[in-house]
């Protein structure tokens, strides 16, 4: 009997403490790939950030549209989220002047998209670090 | 910044490919073998669906 509580004990990985899951998860959509770096994913959290970071800083290149909460469309409130995933990236750009996008640019339609997804990659890169981080993945 | 069609999918398929392939798989070998199909994936059908939608008014 002991010996088999003692064989589940050395198959099964510890939990990591609530606290610790919180933190990762919050470095992780605070900076794309933070998660992984502080789980010594060194190279995987690198190859995150760079794809995120340069996906969010062609789309503000492009003038990408920010969306806002307080515009009556569900559809923009989603949008609102979706790149809000990205992390500190978008009050960052917010900070250095980015007023935000400008719908007529030619590219702006592109812009929004590449903002959208660097948000939702960034969501991807939150959900692997939290598997990682219970044991569920390498 | 202003970009073309093709280029900006080009890129935007080549970025996702990436992500998905560094977070879908285990092993290097096979992290490049599925971002790579993915982005063929990704080209190809835009391709495809462009030409089926070429004549649509």
């Amino acid at each position: 009997m002991a010996n088999k509580v003692a064989q589940e004990a050395v198959s099964r990985p510890a939990q990591p403490k609530l606290g610790r899951l919180v933190w990762l998860c919050v470095a992780a959509w605070a900076l794309p790939g933070l998660g992984h770096f502080l789980l010594g994913r060194k190279w995987r959290a690198l190859i995150l950030f760079g794809s995120i970071v340069i996906m969010f800083l062609l789309g503000v290149a492009m003038q990408g549209e920010f969306f806002v909460t307080n515009s009556g469309s569900y559809l923009q409130t989603l949008g609102y989220y979706g790149e809000l995933c990205v992390g500190l990236s978008m009050p960052a750009a917010r900070f250095f002047g980015y007023s935000g996008g400008n719908p007529l640019f030619v590219s702006a339609d592109f812009g929004t998209a590449y903002l959208v997804a660097a948000g939702m990659l960034n969501a991807l890169s939150i959900l692997d670090t939290f598997d990682i981080a219970m044991g569920r993945k390498p | 910044m202003a970009i073309s069609h093709f280029p900006a999918m080009i890129l935007f398929s080549f970025l996702v490919s990436v992500v998905f392939g560094v977070l879908s798989k285990n092993t290097p070998r096979e992290r490049f073998g599925y971002g790579a199909k993915v982005f063929a994936a990704f080209v190809g059908v835009a391709l495809v669906l462009g030409w089926v939608m070429y004549p649509v008014p």
